[in-house]
C-alpha cells in the first residue's frame, strides 16, 4: 500500500470517527409521541368532552356492558343464588369502577373552574359543561354513598398518592351530589338535538336528585323533610311533561324508545361497543345461552299474571316452548327479558346493543306517589293516580281484580308498601332493587327463608376493599368486616 | 458537525467516568491519526512473507497420526495450511503427502479431536498424537466486548459448540439449547411450528421487568434468536455469573447469551449444503370416550335428574345409540390434527483469502404443522465478511435478511376460549358429526357436551391468519490496531423489523359470526441503532498479563406501529382485503423510543499464568427512567486461582486443570416500556363510549397513568464460587458452581388505592432471591475405536421472594373462562418461591364408613373430601393452603455421543423434576362435560377405590336435606384434585448418523458427506395425564407458569437429512 493513499483514507475516516465516537447523540429526556399527560389536556370542548365519554365507559363496563356486577346485587330477593352472605372483597370492582370516573370528571371539573378554556368559550358552553361533568360525578357518589355509607370525597385532583384522606361523613357526601345535581339541573338543557340524544338531560337531573332526597328521607338518614322535596322534584318532572309512559308494555324496552318518551337516561350502548353479550340471560335452548343471570324462581313466581309478566319475563323460548317443558331452563324458571329486544338472529350472533335504563319515567311516578303519600301522611289522589298510570299499563289498560289500582282508601304504611312493591315490579332487573330493600330496611323481610338465617344489619353496607385500607391506614371499616 | 463537538464537552458533564473515558478515545483517536499520517509503521510490509512464493519444489512427508492411547487414527484430514491441498491417513493411520517448499505448516483434523497445526521446518517424517477436544484450554471464548482464554476467564462462562448443536437437526437455536448446559432453563411454551420458548438463566429475578436473557449476536443486542439459522452460527456463550454479565450493565442481570456467527476459514472455498425431511405426529392424545359408551353413559346421568320433582327424558333415543353403535362418533382430535411435515435446506459457501475471509448462507425452512392450519416458514439469508484493509486496519460486516411467516389458528386465548381449538377439540361429544347435511359446520347440541363452544374445526380452518415478519440486520466495524496491543475497535449496527399482523375470522366462525366478520390489520416497524467503540490493550509485561477494555455504547430504539379492527362486512369473502367495505373500525396507532447510554471500563490481570482477576465497571443512562434516575452503576470483580499451575500439580499425571473462582458483582435491569414514569391519559377502546347515543362510540380520553420520576433500575447483586476441573489431559472434566443472587428494587407495579383512579404505578419495591447449584461433568469413558463422549448437567436453583413492597402476596387469575376460577390462583408471596398454587386440597372421596362425617360437610359417601384447615366444619377461604409449585426442583439434561468408525449415535435425555401443573382441561372432561373414559369407573359402594365422585338420584340427594358446608364461591376448580406432578424425563432427541469415509469422498469430490436419521420426543416418561408436562402453557407471565392452559401440543418428529460438504 501507498503511503499517500493511507493518509488520504486516514483523512477521509476522520469525519467517521468523530461521528461514531460522539456520545450524546441519544435523547435520555423522554418526550412521550403518542399519549399526553393531563396536564396539558382538558384545553378545549372536545377534550373536556372525552373525559365524560371515558368516565361513563369505566362505569358501564361493571354495570351496563358485560353486566356480571349482577353478582354483588344477587343478593336481593330478584336474582337467584342470592345467600346474603357478603364476603370481604365484595363490591371492589365496582368501587374501584366509580373512583376511576370521577378521577376523569377531576380534571376536567378543575379545568373548568380555573377557566382553562378562556375566551375560547362562551360561559353557557362552560355551564353546559360543567353541569354534565356535575351530573356524572353526583351519580357516582350517590352509588358510592349508598352502597358503602362514609366515602373519601375526593373533588379536586389533588397530590393523592402521598396524600392522606379519610372517610367522609354521609351528609358531607350527599351535600357535594345536591349541589352538584343542583348545579346540572339548573344548566342542563330541557332535551337534546338527535345528534346528542344520548346526553343527561335537565329532567335527568331532577329525577336524580329526587332520588336523592328520598334516599336521605329514609334509611340511614331518616330525614323526613327531605320527601317534600323529594316529591317536589318528582312533580317539576312531571309537569314539565318532557317525558311520559310508553302506551304498551311490550314496548318499554324496544328500539325505538330507548331515548324517550319514557327513557331518561341510559347506559347507552352501541353497536361499535355492544353491550353484553345476551347469552347470560338466555337459556340453554336459545342461541347456546348460558343462564347466568335470572330471576329466583320463588320471585318469578310471585309475579303476579298481567300482560307486564310477559314484557318482562322470559316465558317460553323462540319455538313458544314454555319454560316449564324446556330443560334450557335449567332454574326451574322464567327467565329475564328486558334486555333480550334483539332478533333471533342477532341473538344467534351474541349480538346486542340494548341500552340498560338507569332512570326512566315510571320510576319518577313512583318517587312522585313514596314521597306524596308520606308528606300528606297518607295516599292523595294525584300519588294514587301516578302509581295506577303504571299498574293500569301493567294490566293491559283493563280491570284486573288480582291486581287492583290504587285507593285513597289505602293507609299510608300499605300504600307505602304498594309502591315498594311496585318498583320491585315495574323496575325489576334494573339494580333498583337492593337499594330500595337498604333504604326501607327490607332484606331480612324480603329475602326467602333458608338465608334469612345469613342476615345481619351489616349487610346494609358493603366492605370498603381491603386493599384501600390496607395503603391508607386512615380508612375505617363497616362493621362486620375484616379489616387489612 | 459543530453541534456534536459542542455536545462531546457540555453534555453529561456531571459524570466524570463518562468524560474520562470520552478522554481516553480521543486520545486514542489522536494516536491513530498520527501514527497513519506519519505514513504507518505497519504500511511498508505489506507484500512480504508466505506471499513470496518461488517455483514449486515437492518435499514429501509421511507420518503416523495415533490417539492419546497410542492406536493409530483413520481419516484424519490433514491439509497444508493455507491451501486445500490435502490427504487422509489410511487404515494404520499412516498419511504421506507432497508439499510445495516453503509451505510452513499442516493441519491435523479430525472429528471430536483438538485441530492440530504442526510448523514443517525441515522435517520429514512428522507423527502427530491428537488430543480429544474436551473443554480446551486454549480455546478462545467470546466474551462480552472482547474475547478470552478459556483458562484466563475468572467468570461462568457455558460454552456450547455448535457441532454440537448441529450433530441433531435443528431448527432453532433455543430449542437446540434445551439441556445443553447448566444454569439454563428452556421451557417449550407451546409446540406450534416456530412457536416460543422462554429462556431463563439461573432463575428468576424479577416479577415485572422481564426474565429474558440478553441476546447479542455478533456484539448487536436484542438480536431475535428465533430467526437465526443455527448453521450460520460459529460459537454460542452463556455468561452466567455477575463477573460475565457486569459488563452489559442494566441489561445483564438475567444473563446474556453471546452469538458469534461463522466466517470462512483458508483454504478454497468450502460449499455446505443439507437437507433434512421431518415427519410429525401429535405426540400424545387425550383418551376420549367412544359414542357408544357416551351416549349410553350420558343417558344415565340424565336418568338421575330427578331433583326438583324433574320428570327426566333421555338425551339419546334408541334408534340414536343403535345409529352410534353401528357408525361409531367423531373423534375431534383425529378431525384438527393431521400429520405434519417440516423441511429444511441449508446453503453456505464460506473460504478465506490472506486478506479477506467470507461466508454466504441461506436457509429455507417450511414447517407444516401438526394442527391443521398451522405453518411456519422461514427464509433466512447472511453475508459475513472480514478484511484487512491495512496492516493496521480491518473492517466487518455482518448482514442477515430474514423472512417469517407463523400461522396458527389461536391457542392463545386470543378471541374467547369458546373458540380455541386445542382446548375444544377434546371437550366435544363424540355424537356430533362434524358437518350437517348441507356441509356446513356442525353445532353442537345442548344438554351435554360442551355447547357453548364452537365447531373445532371450524376454529382452525376458517380464520384466514397472515403474519410476516421482515428482519434486517446489519453490523459494521472497523478495527484499528494503533499501537502493539492497543486497539480500537468502531461498531455500528442497525436492526430494522416489519412485522405484519393480519388476521380475518369470517362468518363460519364465532367471531366472525358475532361481529358479522371480524378482522385486524396490524403493522409495526422496529428500528434499533447500537453505536459500540471497544478500545482494547492487551500486553504481557514478563509475568503479568494486562487486558484493559474500555467502551462507549449508545443505543437507540423506535418502534412504531398502527392496527385497524374491523368488523361487520358487507362481502364475507372479501375480508380485511376490503376493509372499506366494513361498517365497523376501530383504528389505532402507537410510537415509543428508548435509548441508553454507556460507559464501561474492565481490567484483567493475570499474573504466572496462575492468579486471574478482572474488574469491571459500568455506567448505563437508560431513557426509561425517572429524570431523576436515569443512571445506574454497576461493578463487579472477580478472581481465579489456577491451582494445577501451582508446583505441587504442575506435574500431576491426574490433574490437568484445576481452577478456582470467586466473583460478586451487580447488574440492572431496565425491562419496562418506556413512558412509565411519566403521567399520562389513555385513549381507545377502553375509554371510548357512546356519550352521544350515536351509532359510533365517542372518543374518550381518562387518566391512565400517574408520574413517578423516582423510577430506576432494578439490581442484581450475585455471588458466584465455581470450580473447573479437568483431569486425565481433558478426559474427565467438571465445572461446579454455586451461587447467590438477589435482586432489589423490583421494578413493578404499586398497588395504589381504589380511591385514586389508577390501579397502580411502576415502582422500585420488592426484592428477591435466588440460590443454585450446577454441575456439569464430561468426559470420554471410551475412546478406543468405539468413542464415547457423553456430559451430564445438572441445575439446581431455589428462588425465594423477600419483599413486595406494601402487599404481603400478589395473586395472579390465569385469564382463561370457563375454567372456574373466579379468584387468584397463582400468588407470589413474601418467604415463598415463585410459581405458588393456592387452593383446596383434595383428600379422595368420602368412604361408606364416613358417613356421618361426609353429611356433616354436606356431602355423602363419594363425595369429594377438602381438607378442612381451620377445622370449623366448613371449607371456606380459610381452608386454602398450597397445592403444588410450578417450577422444578432441578433439570438435569445429559448429552450422548458414541463414534465406531463413519457412525455416529448421538441422544440427549433431558429431565425436569418437582415441578406441577395445574390441568384445567380435566375440570370439563371430568365433571360435567364428561367425555374422559375414565369417568365410567366412577364411586360406588362397592368401586370404592376410585376418583371420580359417584353418580347420585337428585331426588334422593334432596331428600337428604344436606347443608352444603363447601363454599369455594366461583373457584370451585381450585383444588389439588387438578394440580398434578409434572416431572418428566424424556428422550429429546436420539440421532443416527453415517458419514462417508475420505476414500469414498474423494472420489466423488466431496470432502464431507452425512447422512442421518433422528427422533425427536420420542420417549417421554411422566405422571401428567395432559397432552404434555412441558409444552402445557403459552404464558410468558413467570407467575403463573404451571397453567395448562390448553397450549399447542408437541409433536414426535421423525427426521432424515443429508449434508454435504465439497
Amino acid at each position: 500500500m501507498k503511503k499517500g493513499k493511507t493518509s488520504i483514507l486516514n483523512l477521509g475516516l476522520l469525519p467517521v470517527f468523530l461521528l461514531l465516537l460522539l456520545p450524546g447523540c441519544v435523547e435520555l429526556e423522554e418526550k412521550p409521541m403518542d399519549f399526553t399527560g393531563p396536564d396539558n389536556f382538558y384545553r378545549n370542548l372536545s377534550q373536556i368532552e372525552s373525559a365524560f365519554a371515558s368516565s361513563m365507559q369505566r362505569i358501564y363496563q361493571y354495570w351496563g356492558a358485560y353486566s356480571y356486577t349482577y353478582y354483588n346485587f344477587q343478593d336481593d330477593d330478584q336474582y337467584d343464588y342470592g345467600e346474603l352472605v357478603i364476603e370481604d372483597n365484595h363490591g371492589e370492582d365496582l368501587w374501584t369502577s366509580h373512583y376511576q370516573s370521577i378521577a376523569d370528571l377531576n380534571p376536567a371539573i378543575k379545568a373548568l373552574n380555573e377557566n382553562v378554556l378562556g375566551g375560547s368559550a362562551t360561559q353557557e358552553e362552560i355551564d353546559l359543561l360543567m353541569a354534565q361533568a356535575k351530573f356524572v360525578r353526583a351519580f357516582n357518589y350517590f352509588s358510592l354513598v349508598r352502597l358503602w355509607g362514609p366515602v373519601p370525597l375526593i373533588t379536586e385532583t389533588t397530590d393523592l398518592v402521598a396524600g392522606e384522606i379519610t372517610r367522609a361523613p354521609i351528609t358531607e357526601v350527599y351535600a357535594l351530589i345536591e349541589s352538584d345535581l343542583q348545579f346540572a339541573v339548573n344548566n342542563l338543557p330541557v332535551s337534546w338535538p338527535s345528534e346528542k340524544i344520548g346526553r343527561p338531560s335537565k329532567d335527568a337531573a331532577r329525577t336524580l336528585l329526587a332520588k336523592v332526597y328520598i334516599t336521605m328521607a329514609t334509611a340511614p338518614m331518616n330525614d323526613a323533610t327531605q320527601y317534600v322535596k323529594a316529591r317536589d322534584m318528582a312533580k317539576q318532572v312531571m309537569d314539565a311533561g318532557n317525558y311520559s309512559l310508553v302506551q304498551n308494555v311490550e314496548d318499554v324496552f324496544k328500539f325505538e324508545n330507548a331515548y324517550g318518551p319514557e327513557m331518561i337516561w341510559s347506559f347507552n350502548a352501541s353497536p361499535d361497543d355492544p353491550a353484553t353479550e345476551p347469552q347470560i340471560w338466555l337459556p340453554g335452548s336459545m342461541a347456546d345461552g348460558w343462564g347466568d343471570i335470572h330471576p329466583d324462581p320463588i320471585w318469578a313466581a310471585a309475579f303476579p299474571d298481567q300482560p307486564r309478566r310477559n314484557a318482562y319475563l322470559l316465558l317460553e323460548n323462540f319455538d313458544g316452548v314454555p319454560w316449564n317443558e324446556d330443560p334450557g331452563f335449567y332454574w326451574n324458571g322464567p327467565g329475564i327479558k328486558k334486555f333480550i329486544y334483539e332478533s333471533r338472529e342477532d341473538l344467534e350472533r351474541y349480538f346486542s346493543a340494548q341500552n340498560y335504563p338507569v332512570i326512566r319515567y315510571a320510576d319518577v311516578l313512583l318517587l312522585f306517589a313514596e314521597a306524596e303519600n308520606m308528606v300528606n301522611n297518607g295516599p292523595t289522589q294525584a300519588a294514587c293516580n301516578a302509581v295506577n298510570q303504571i299498574i293500569d299499563r301493567a294490566n293491559g289498560y283493563v280491570d284486573n281484580p288480582n291486581y287492583p289500582k290504587l285507593t285513597t282508601a289505602l293507609s299510608k304504611e300499605a300504600f307505602d308498601a304498594a309502591v315498594i312493591n311496585e318498583r320491585n315490579l315495574e323496575l325489576c332487573f334494573e339494580y333498583d332493587r337492593w337499594y330500595d330493600l337498604c333504604r326501607k330496611r327490607l332484606l331480612y323481610e324480603k329475602s326467602v327463608p333458608e338465608i334469612q338465617q345469613n342476615f345481619t344489619e351489616d349487610d346494609y353496607l358493603w366492605p370498603i376493599p381491603i386493599n384501600d385500607m390496607r395503603l391508607n391506614s386512615l380508612l375505617t371499616q363497616n362493621p362486620g368486616y375484616a379489616g387489612p | 458537525m459543530k453541534k456534536k463537538l459542542k455536545l462531546l464537552f457540555t453534555s453529561h458533564l456531571h459524570d466524570r467516568f463518562g468524560l474520562i473515558m470520552r478522554f481516553c478515545f480521543l486520545a486514542g483517536l489522536l494516536v491513530t491519526l498520527q501514527l497513519s499520517a506519519s505514513g504507518s509503521i505497519y504500511a511498508t510490509d505489506s507484500n512480504s512473507g508466505a506471499n513470496d512464493v518461488l517455483a514449486p519444489q515437492q518435499v514429501k512427508i509421511t507420518g503416523t497420526v495415533t490417539g492419546s492411547d497410542g492406536t493409530p487414527i483413520p481419516g484424519v484430514n490433514i491439509v497444508i495450511t493455507g491451501t486445500a491441498l490435502g490427504t487422509v491417513t489410511d487404515a494404520a493411520g499412516k498419511y504421506s503427502i507432497e508439499v510445495p517448499r516453503g509451505s510452513k505448516s499442516l493441519r491435523f483434523s479430525f472429528i471430536g479431536m483438538e485441530t492440530q497445526d504442526i510448523n514443517i521446518g525441515t522435517l520429514t517424517h512428522i507423527d502427530v498424537t491428537m488430543v480429544e477436544s474436551g473443554i480446551g484450554l486454549n480455546e478462545v471464548v467470546v466474551t462480552g466486548y472482547g474475547t478470552a482464554k478459556r483458562s484466563d476467564l475468572t467468570g461462568s462462562v457455558s460454552s456450547v459448540k455448535t457441532e454440537e448443536l448441529l450433530r441433531l437437526p435443528t431448527q432453532r437455536v433455543d430449542q437446540a439449547l434445551q439441556g445443553r448446559t447448566t444454569g439454563v432453563f428452556i421451557l417449550n411454551t407451546d409446540g406450534s411450528p416456530g412457536g416460543n420458548t422462554m429462556i431463563r438463566i439461573r432463575g428468576l429475578n424479577s416479577i415485572n421487568g422481564g426474565n429474558e436473557p440478553l441476546i447479542v449476536i455478533d456484539g448487536l443486542q436484542g438480536g431475535n434468536i428465533n430467526s437465526l439459522n443455527p448453521n450460520d452460527i460459529a460459537s454460542m456463550e452463556i455468561l452466567k455469573d455477575a463477573s460475565a454479565t457486569a459488563i452489559y450493565g442494566s441489561r445483564g442481570a438475567n444473563g446474556v447469551i453471546l452469538i458469534t456467527t461463522k466466517l470462512g476459514k483458508k483454504g478454497k472455498p468450502v460449499i455446505d449444503a443439507g437437507y433434512n425431511i421431518g415427519i410429525q405426529n401429535l405426540a400424545r392424545k387425550l383418551p376420549v370416550m367412544n359414542a357408544s359408551d357416551y351416549v349410553r353413559y350420558w343417558n344415565f346421568r340424565r336418568s338421575l335428574d330427578t331433583g326438583q320433582g324433574n320428570i327426566p327424558t333421555p338425551i339419546f333415543t334408541d334408534a340414536e345409540i343403535d345409529y352410534y353403535d353401528k357408525n361409531g362418533g367423531t373423534d375431534w382430535q383425529d378431525v384438527v390434527y393431521q400429520t405434519g411435515i417440516l423441511q429444511n435446506s441449508n446453503l453456505a459457501i464460506s473460504g478465506a483469502t490472506d486478506q479477506l475471509k467470507y461466508m454466504v448462507s441461506g436457509n429455507y425452512l417450511d414447517h407444516e404443522g401438526i394442527l391443521v392450519n398451522s405453518k411456519y416458514t422461514r427464509i433466512s439469508l447472511r453475508a459475513n465478511l472480514s478484511a484487512d484493509v491495512t496492516k493496521w486496519c480491518d473492517f466487518g460486516l455482518n448482514y442477515a435478511y430474514t423472512k417469517e411467516i407463523y400461522k396458527s389458528p389461536t391457542f392463545k386465548n386470543e378471541v374467547g376460549w369458546t373458540s380455541e381449538v386445542v382446548n375444544n377439540a377434546p371437550r366435544w361429544a363424540p355424537t356430533e358429526p362434524v358437518y350437517d347435511e348441507n356441509g356446513n359446520y356442525w353445532k353442537h347440541r345442548s344438554g351435554y357436551g360442551a355447547p357453548d363452544t364452537w365447531n373445532p374445526l371450524a376454529s382452525a380452518m376458517e380464520p384466514v391468519i397472515d403474519n410476516p415478519t421482515y428482519r434486517n440486520n446489519a453490523n459494521l466495524f472497523l478495527n484499528f490496531k494503533i499501537v502493539k496491543g492497543l486497539s480500537l475497535k468502531i461498531q455500528g449496527g442497525a436492526q430494522f423489523t416489519n412485522g405484519y399482523y393480519n388476521d380475518y375470522y369470517n362468518a363460519k366462525t364465532l367471531q366472525g359470526l358475532q361481529y358479522n366478520g371480524y378482522g385486524n390489520v396490524n403493522k409495526n416497524l422496529y428500528e434499533r441503532y447500537q453505536n459500540t467503540n471497544i478500545l482494547t490493550y492487551d500486553n504481557t509485561f514478563g509475568e503479568h498479563h494486562i487486558t484493559f477494555t474500555g467502551v462507549v455504547e449508545q443505543v437507540a430504539e423506535e418502534g412504531k406501529g398502527s392496527n385497524i379492527e374491523a368488523w361487520d362486512f358487507l362481502v364475507d369473502q372479501l375480508g380485511i382485503d376490503n376493509l372499506g367495505g366494513a361498517n365497523g373500525k376501530i383504528t389505532s396507532s402507537w410510537h415509543d423510543k428508548r435509548s441508553l447510554l454507556s460507559y464501561m471500563g474492565r481490567l484483567n490481570y493475570v499474573w504466572k499464568d496462575k492468579y486471574l482477576v478482572t474488574l469491571s465497571y459500568r455506567a448505563d443512562a437508560s431513557s426509561v427512567f425517572g429524570k431523576d434516575n436515569k443512571w445506574g452503576f454497576f461493578p463487579s470483580g472477580s478472581l481465579a486461582w489456577r491451582i494445577s499451575q501451582e508446583g505441587f500439580l504442575r506435574d500431576s499425571p491426574i490433574v490437568s486443570d484445576l481452577k478456582l473462582r470467586v466473583s460478586y458483582g451487580i447488574t440492572g435491569n431496565q425491562g419496562i416500556s418506556p413512558y412509565q414514569s411519566l403521567a399520562s391519559l389513555g385513549s381507545g377502546e377502553d375509554y371510548s363510549y357512546p356519550w352521544n347515543g350515536q351509532a359510533t362510540t365517542d372518543i374518550g380520553f381518562g387518566i391512565a397513568g400517574i408520574a413517578n420520576p423516582e423510577l430506576k433500575w432494578e439490581s442484581t447483586a450475585q455471588t458466584d464460587i465455581g470450580v473447573d476441573l479437568s483431569m486425565f489431559k481433558g478426559r474427565l472434566t467438571a465445572t461446579i458452581d454455586v451461587y447467590k443472587k438477589v435482586t432489589d428494587d423490583l421494578l413493578m407495579p404499586r398497588t395504589l388505592p381504589g380511591y385514586i383512579g389508577v390501579s397502580s404505578v411502576i415502582d422500585n419495591v420488592g426484592s428477591i432471591q435466588n440460590q443454585g447449584l450446577e454441575v456439569m461433568i464430561g468426559g470420554d469413558p471410551l475412546a478406543g475405536k468405539l468413542r464415547w463422549n457423553t456430559s451430564l448437567n445438572f441445575t439446581l436453583n431455589r428462588n425465594k421472594i423477600l419483599d413486595l413492597g406494601p402487599d404481603e402476596r400478589i395473586g395472579y387469575r390465569p385469564s382463561y373462562g370457563g375454567y372456574s376460577l373466579g379468584s387468584n390462583f397463582m400468588f407470589l408471596q413474601v418467604g415463598e418461591p415463585f410459581g405458588l398454587m393456592n387452593g383446596w386440597k383434595w383428600l379422595g372421596l368420602w368412604g361408606v364408613d364416613e358417613d356421618a362425617e361426609a353429611r356433616s360437610y354436606g356431602q355423602l359417601p363419594g363425595m369429594n373430601k377438602y381438607w378442612d384447615k381451620d377445622n370449623d366444619g366448613d371449607i371456606d377461604n380459610n381452608d386454602r393452603t398450597t397445592i403444588g409449585n410450578g417450577y422444578p426442583k432441578y433439570t438435569i439434561g445429559w448429552t450422548n455421543l458414541f463414534t465406531y468408525s463413519n457412525f455416529e449415535l448421538s441422544f440427549l435425555i433431558i429431565s425436569y423434576q418437582g415441578n406441577d401443573l395445574f390441568n384445567t382441561m380435566r375440570i370439563r372432561r371430568e365433571t360435567y362435560e364428561a367425555n374422559d373414559p375414565k369417568v365410567l369407573d366412577y364411586w360406588t359402594p362397592e368401586n370404592q377405590d376410585s376418583d371420580i365422585p359417584a353418580l347420585y338420584d337428585g331426588k334422593y340427594v334432596e331428600e337428604q336435606n344436606l347443608i352444603n358446608k363447601l363454599i369455594f364461591g366461583n373457584s370451585s376448580g381450585a383444588t389439588s384434585q387438578w394440580v398434578e406432578d409434572a416431572s418428566f424425563i424424556r428422550l429429546k432427541t436420539i440421532t443416527m448418523a453415517y458419514s462417508m469415509s475420505q476414500k469414498l469422498l474423494s472420489k466423488i469430490g466431496f470432502t464431507k458427506a452425512r447422512f442421518y436419521v433422528s427422533g425427536t420426543n420420542l420417549l417421554t416418561f411422566t405422571k401428567y395425564t395432559g397432552y404434555d408436562p412441558e409444552v402445557a402453557q403459552f404464558t410468558n407471565s413467570d407467575a403463573t407458569i404451571g397453567v395448562d392452559l390448553s397450549s399447542y401440543p408437541p409433536a414426535k418428529t421423525w427426521t432424515f437429512g443429508i449434508d454435504f460438504t465439497f
